[in-house]
């Protein structure tokens, strides 16, 4: 009931903090699987003629979008839990922390979008043509080169590395120290990193939120919405709970931290993700209601191609699938106390996540269809393959570390944690 | 019975792995009982009585300048066209935004398990009342014909033989506001009745013991009821935590609905609820400080809880500006003329002397609060939260007159200023809300004393565990 | 403990002084298999519903069926308010704009869950219960203080009054009692009746005073509260004002502009209506239409008796004017005449004219056999604009504005909106007019009741004098008698022509006309091939 009934933590060697053998042979197949899946996705793509050239691209763009804004989630739920001096997280916070620093790799699979860039042809991004584009559209000239100042490939690379370089920097410094503790169970190093947690959320805000802008609302150069960081962040840290849920799950089958993720820890992740699909509607209700109700040109641009066709079924399926059933779906604490439910719900909120990034991008870039069914299928497997790479370069990295941070000062804390 | 804590210990220290005390000194659950049933029973202070005279006095001096605008009309305000959303929608989202910290002090903090809420809580519940009570006077006398302010309601006329526009924000805010209130008013007084029902079983008075008699509805502190109370409680919370993010996204909307340049921009609502906090939390500093020095509650609100609140502020603070900083780049990003204008304007046009001022107070003041030193003194707390108070409503006058002041038609471009009765009233609101503040000081248990005992009770437990 | 054996016992009460001790007590009392057991504590001790065995509360269920109330009440009334029932178009949404129903729909979702969590608990506990045995012992009021009380109730099954006191006192307790009747007066102090009557009775004297207003008379004038709502404060003529250098508040006109009223209108101009003649065969009329034009005109006939007609004649001059157009009898025109031969309500209107016109001696009967008061109208038989290339160029522009719509460029009558309209067979559609059959020639229409047409309006098609200037009205009609000599005109009417060109465009007539006739008797005379080939054909 209380942390004085709860068992001391198990020694730093006990193997329920090893990776289990089971998932640790996985490794090596899912990064190759993972890889080949991935190319194979993004050839298919490339090769349906009938959605145009940059099908291809868009379709890796998407994947690679899907997996940095989960990686960026796992990062800012670190932070987080330093910025407050979180007790109840420190059993699962290693898992975010290992996820966290698939960043470095995001970043290698990030060079594709920016080489398709500097193609100059506007395969991707759209204000890559430069002035001729503006021409096209009809767009005043002293508008669209003003624009261009911002949206250039010079500059826009220069931001992606900054960006990349700010979070790579974030992930190993929180990481680093993290595994230090394992090693020396320093307690003062948990003061360092609660230290830094404070300025680190801030980077962390600023990059993301110019991130969204550079990397999905520019597909659509002339469209903007000041929220639309947030909007982005919120799917993001949606869908990083709902991977340390399955994560936890699938580690606890396998045999690790048994003892140490309990009933109670599920039901609080449960609680997270049932706040965090509220938040996630609640932004883009509110995105939607003002351009909705302000019905402005400039605005309405983006969910006009969103609302018809086979897009409007999408947007319905978000309302619906997104919103309204995992919404009543989670809102029971019976529901929130069965590990089992909050997994399952949890896989299927990352699905409706990818649905939502699809969303996102897709129409701005091939603007009529959703893609067929080639089309979905070959988005599917690029996204599947770019997930199991990462996952595979994941378990490596927690094949080298423990799954738990074991000499956190707070894990007594943790472990003996009860919601009431 | 006593606590290994020496007094005076600096809590706002903690070591990883313990979590340092919220109740400070040797106390007892009596001791918390006397501590806060000692504010109402005793004799008014000086100091108290000094405060409530001046409050009172402004409180009339508001009520004197209702009554000469409704018998004179709104024309003695400074609102001429194009602004005819002056001082008084500025002062509404002013109050409604303070009363925003006590909803989240009690619910959100609540439901993340803030134990260090226990002790602020129900002072900042009050202050949501009662700032929503002075935020509601504002749009109430907005109105022109303050008197059939009722045409609000959608009820069924027998002589207008129509129904409100519910397409229209400004009835949203109608239900978002009211609701607000009466829910927070539940909250409120639901968390109060077990220690109402500690000032009955104290009452040595009998009219006294009668009254809060009536008021706890006869609470025995039965397990049974403490469990379906606990249960409301959180079913309450819960509804509440929504609902403060509602209230001000939908004052938001009230500005974002439109095509107002400077407006119009999506990121209103995160940005106005952020904002709500951040300056309700100053709000909740610059009363408490002074107030727990003279009702001397040092040990039950200790610095610890200052820190945090200080902390919250600082991350309030630097979401606002983050906010800031965003508009002025999708102004420029977006290519609109009229935004770019709206927000050039803002900086450097007329109205510069309170954009930089809302930019001093806002995004600068609280950066202070990144040294420690700052988060545990007390008077420096003070005085940040209350250029942090001023800042914020002067955005909020920012963001109302400026881009009213110079919309889409040149021609009809004007400067606002605000005449006596605009003054007069905003000066007037702040004597209503210390008035009701005070009297709630001297009236109702100032601390949750119930959920203090239980914080206590665990900080035992740990003690007792670190015995054996 | 001997004194209050009389009463009837509730149960025993013990008390602890610490969580600890009072939760073992608790384990205790469940082992021994008590059920109806209660603990009273200052805070909420956590476990205790373990140590005690209480359920979970219903309360969530109540919650959650309050909630879904709340939303479906704010969809309901914004969709009746506001689709249904008083339908309005505000800024370009739809009358059922579901996301701008949301934020109210939350709102009330809330309110009425928390309505449900506050009510439903508070009705749980069975609270506002003011007397409670257990408040007897002076001892119980510290349990809203520093102590914990232990409670088991006489009713629970096995209950023992000896032996539930030796188990209490064998936990760590050292004051164990039994829960007696409350004896003291259940009745509600005085006092309190005072109170509530006196707010009763304050409360009602506004009422009272409301009541005795509205059914009392009162010789005394009304008192104004708002005074210059009541009385506006604007200055009368005549009146001295200060707010101008004159100090006159009566002010002079602004150079460049007309006064209402003030308009030395020529009324021929302004109706199509030679209103001399007019005047000699119907006067009253002749005064009513320079009312129309001149509010301050005082005439013969009494004014606020002819202000009904006065309206009359807007709608009878349009009616009129469509029974006056020979070639199209259109729907509107027949019931108006059935109308008035019915003699009923609706016949002042159409009939007002005809009614006026032999100074009220008419019979309903015998309105029909009248000659329209279109046809008997004086209307000016010229244009009064001197004609010239720009009047007829103004003309043309405004006809193309206003008129082409439905008449068609060249007012063949079948413009834009007639082409829809066929297109979605529109019920209640009249075809416009083409303007160049012959009933609408000058001879027949003379350009004062053309003119009187586009002012006012005819069938469907509204008055226009609103939109158009009096001159442009008459452009219109200048261009409209041009467009219809563009149709029809023969050669002979241009008297200046030279003969070489006039003996050119009679031969290239003749030339047109003859190879239009070969053209018909060569297909004529191909098609009759055709058919005798197929009729030999089918015979073979």
């Amino acid at each position: 009931m209380s942390e004085h009934n709860a068992p001391a933590p198990k020694s730093a060697d006990d193997p329920a903090f090893v990776l289990p053998a089971s998932l640790a042979a996985l490794r090596l197949p899912l990064c190759v699987v993972g890889f080949i899946l991935m190319l194979a996705g993004w050839l298919v793509a490339s090769k349906i003629g009938e959605f145009g050239d940059n099908f291809g691209m868009a379709v890796y763009l998407t994947a690679a979008v899907y997996c940095i804004t989960i990686v960026l989630g796992c990062l800012f739920f670190v932070l987080i839990q330093h910025l407050v001096r979180a007790g109840w997280s420190i059993v699962v916070r290693r898992i975010a922390e290992l996820v966290m620093v698939m960043i470095i790799p995001m970043a290698i699979l990030f060079v594709p979008v920016i080489a398709s860039l500097w193609s100059g042809e506007g395969t991707l991004y759209r204000w890559d043509r430069g002035l001729e584009y503006g021409v096209e559209h009809g767009l005043p000239k002293e508008v669209w080169s003003e624009k261009l100042r911002w949206l250039n490939q010079e500059w826009f690379t220069v931001r992606t590395v900054g960006y990349f370089a700010v979070w790579i920097g974030l992930a190993l410094f929180f990481f680093k120290n993290s595994v230090l503790q394992d090693k020396t169970g320093d307690k003062a190093i948990t003061d360092k990193m609660q230290y830094w947690s404070g300025p680190a959320v801030m980077l962390f805000s600023l990059t993301t939120t110019f991130a969204a802008f550079d990397w999905v609302m520019s597909l659509a150069p002339m469209w903007f919405s000041t929220m639309f960081g947030v909007y982005l962040f919120a799917g993001s840290i949606l869908g990083a709970h709902c991977l340390l849920a399955v994560s936890s799950y699938v580690l606890q089958k396998k045999g690790a931290m048994r003892d140490e993720v309990t009933v109670e820890h599920y039901h609080d992740l449960g609680k997270l993700i049932f706040g965090f699909v509220f938040f996630w509607t609640y932004i883009s209700f509110s995105q939607y209601l003002l351009i909705w109700y302000g019905n402005i040109p400039e605005e309405t641009e983006w969910f006009y191609v969103r609302q018809i066709g086979s897009w409007g079924t999408v947007a319905l399926v978000l309302i619906f699938f997104h919103w309204m059933l995992p919404f009543a779906g989670t809102m029971s604490r019976h529901v929130r106390r069965k590990p089992g439910l909050v997994c399952a719900w949890g896989a299927y909120l990352l699905v409706m996540h990818y649905v939502d990034v699809y969303f996102m991008i897709m129409p701005s870039v091939e603007g009529e269809s959703p893609g067929g069914v080639m089309g979905v299928v070959a988005s599917i497997m690029c996204v599947v393959g770019m997930a199991a790479l990462l996952s595979g370069l994941c378990l490596i990295l927690a094949q080298q570390n423990k799954v738990v941070a074991v000499h956190d000062p707070r894990l007594r804390e943790s472990i003996a944690f009860e919601n009431f | 019975m006593s606590l290994a804590i020496p007094n005076g210990l600096d809590n706002s220290v903690e070591q990883p792995g313990e979590r340092a005390p919220l109740v400070l000194g040797d106390t007892t659950y009596h001791d918390i009982t006397e501590a806060v049933c000692q504010v109402a029973e005793r004799k008014p202070s000086t100091s108290w009585v000094i405060g409530f005279l001046i409050s009172f006095a402004l409180l009339q001096w508001l009520g004197i300048c209702i009554l000469y605008l409704i018998y004179t009309g709104v024309g003695v305000w400074g609102n001429r066209s194009p602004v005819f959303w002056g001082w008084p929608i500025v002062n509404f989202v002013f109050w409604v935004g303070i009363g925003h910290a006590g909803t989240l002090i009690s619910a959100i903090l609540f439901l993340f398990r803030q134990e260090w809420r226990t002790s602020i809580n129900r002072a900042a519940e009050a202050m949501t009342i009662f700032a929503v009570v002075c935020a509601g006077t504002f749009p109430g006398i907005h109105v022109g014909r303050a008197w059939l302010a009722f045409w609000l309601a959608p009820y069924p006329s027998l002589n207008l033989w129509m129904w409100p526009q519910f397409r229209s924000p400004l009835l949203w805010d109608v239900f978002a506001v009211s609701t607000y209130g009466t829910v927070s008013l539940l909250f409120w007084y639901m968390g109060m009745v077990p220690d109402l029902a500690t000032f009955r079983d104290r009452s040595v008075n009998k009219w006294r013991r009668m009254a809060y008699g009536l008021l706890s509805l006869g609470w025995s502190g039965s397990s049974r009821h403490w469990m379906r109370y606990e249960k409301a409680y959180a079913l309450l919370a819960a509804f509440a935590a929504p609902l403060v993010l509602s209230v001000h996204t939908i004052v938001s909307f009230d500005f974002a609905v439109s095509q107002v340049p400077g407006w119009h921009t999506t990121i209103f609502p995160p940005y106005f609820v952020a904002g709500a906090i951040f300056s309700g939390f100053a709000m909740v500093l610059t009363l408490m400080i002074p107030a727990r020095k003279m009702l001397g509650l040092e040990n039950l609100i200790t610095i610890r809880h200052l820190d945090n609140m200080c902390k919250i502020i600082l991350a309030t603070g630097s979401i606002v500006g983050l906010a800031y900083g965003t508009e002025f780049f999708i102004a420029w990003y977006g290519q609109v003329q009229e935004e770019k204008f709206a927000f050039t304007n803002r900086a450097f046009g007329p109205y510069w002397w309170a954009y930089w001022t809302m930019v001093t107070c806002n995004v600068i003041s609280p950066q202070l609060f990144w040294f420690k030193k700052l988060r545990t003194t007390p008077w420096m707390i003070v005085a940040v939260c209350i250029f942090v108070n001023i800042g914020m409503w002067f955005e909020r006058f920012v963001i109302v007159v400026t881009s009213l002041s110079r919309d889409y038609l040149p021609s009809a471009w004007a400067y606002f200023s605000p005449t006596w009765v605009d003054w007069s009233m905003l000066i007037g609101s702040f004597g209503l809300f210390f008035t009701l503040f005070l009297l709630f000081c001297r009236l109702m248990p100032v601390i949750n004393m119930a959920e203090t005992k239980s914080t206590l009770a665990k900080q035992y437990h740990v003690a007792n565990d670190g015995d054996h | 403990m001997s004194e209050n054996n009389e009463k009837k016992v509730h149960g025993v009460v013990a008390e602890y002084t610490s969580v600890d001790t009072l939760l073992s007590a608790c384990r205790r009392v469940r082992d021994a298999g008590y059920v109806k057991t209660d603990a009273f504590t200052p805070f909420p001790v956590h476990g205790i519903d373990k140590a005690l065995g209480i359920k979970p509360t219903v309360l969530p269920w109540i919650v959650l069926g309050a909630g879904l109330t709340g939303t479906a009440t704010a969809l309901v009334m914004q969709i009746w308010m506001n689709t249904i029932d008083y339908p309005y178009i505000i800024s370009g949404k739809p009358f059922l704009s579901l996301p701008a129903f949301m934020p109210v729909a939350f709102e009330l979702t809330v309110l009425f869950a928390s309505f449900g969590a506050f009510f439903g608990m508070w009705a749980l506990n069975g609270l506002p219960k003011f007397s409670n045995p257990v408040f007897t012992d002076p001892r119980f009021d510290r349990v809203t203080d520093d102590r914990f009380f232990l409670y088991v109730d006489s009713k629970d099954d096995q209950f023992d009054q000896g032996g539930v006191e030796k188990l209490l006192g064998d936990t760590e307790t050292d004051y164990v009692q039994t829960v007696v009747d409350d004896d003291s007066s259940d009745k509600v102090p005085k006092p309190f009746f005072m109170m509530w009557g006196l707010v009763v009775g304050l409360s009602v004297i506004p009422l009272l005073i409301v009541l005795k207003m509205r059914v009392s008379n009162s010789s005394q004038p009304r008192f104004h509260v708002f005074y210059d709502m009541d009385f506006s404060p604007a200055k009368d003529a005549q009146q001295y004002s200060t707010l101008f250098r004159d100090g006159r508040a009566m002010r002079p006109d602004v150079p460049g502009t007309v006064a209402r009223g003030e308009e030395q209108a020529d009324l021929n101009y302004m109706t199509g209506i030679n209103m001399e003649a007019l005047t000699a065969i119907d006067r009253p009329r002749a005064e009513r239409l320079v009312r129309r034009f001149n509010p301050y005109f005082q005439g013969e006939t009494d004014s606020a008796e002819d202000a009904k007609a006065d309206v009359a004649e807007d709608a009878g001059q349009g009616d009129a004017s469509g029974q006056g157009d020979a070639d199209q009898k259109t729907q509107g025109s027949e019931p108006e005449s059935a109308a008035a031969a019915a003699g009923d309500d609706t016949s002042e209107t159409t009939g007002s004219e005809s009614t006026d016109t032999d100074g009220g001696a008419s019979q309903p009967a015998v309105a029909e056999e009248k000659p329209s008061v279109m046809d008997t109208t004086p209307w000016l038989d010229s244009n009064p604009l001197v004609l010239n290339e720009k009047v007829l160029a103004d003309g043309r522009r405004n006809f193309g504005i206003y008129c082409s719509v439905c008449h068609g460029m060249n007012g063949s009558g079948n413009g834009l909106v007639n082409v829809r309209a066929q297109k979605i067979i529109s019920p209640d559609w009249i075809q416009p007019s083409s303007l160049h059959q012959e009933t609408l020639y000058a001879d027949k229409y003379p350009d004062g009741k053309l003119f009187s047409t586009i002012s006012n309006g005819i069938r469907k098609m509204p008055g226009y004098s609103g939109q158009i200037k009096t001159r442009d009205r008459w452009a219109i009609v200048a261009y409209v008698r041009a467009l219809q000599l563009s149709q029809n005109a023969s050669i002979e009417q241009f008297k200046d022509i030279d003969e070489s060109e006039r003996a050119k465009v009679l031969k290239e007539q003749a030339d047109t006309k003859k190879a239009l006739k070969e053209k018909a008797d060569a297909e004529a005379k191909a098609a009759k091939e055709k058919a005798d080939a197929e009729a030999a054909k089918a015979s073979t």
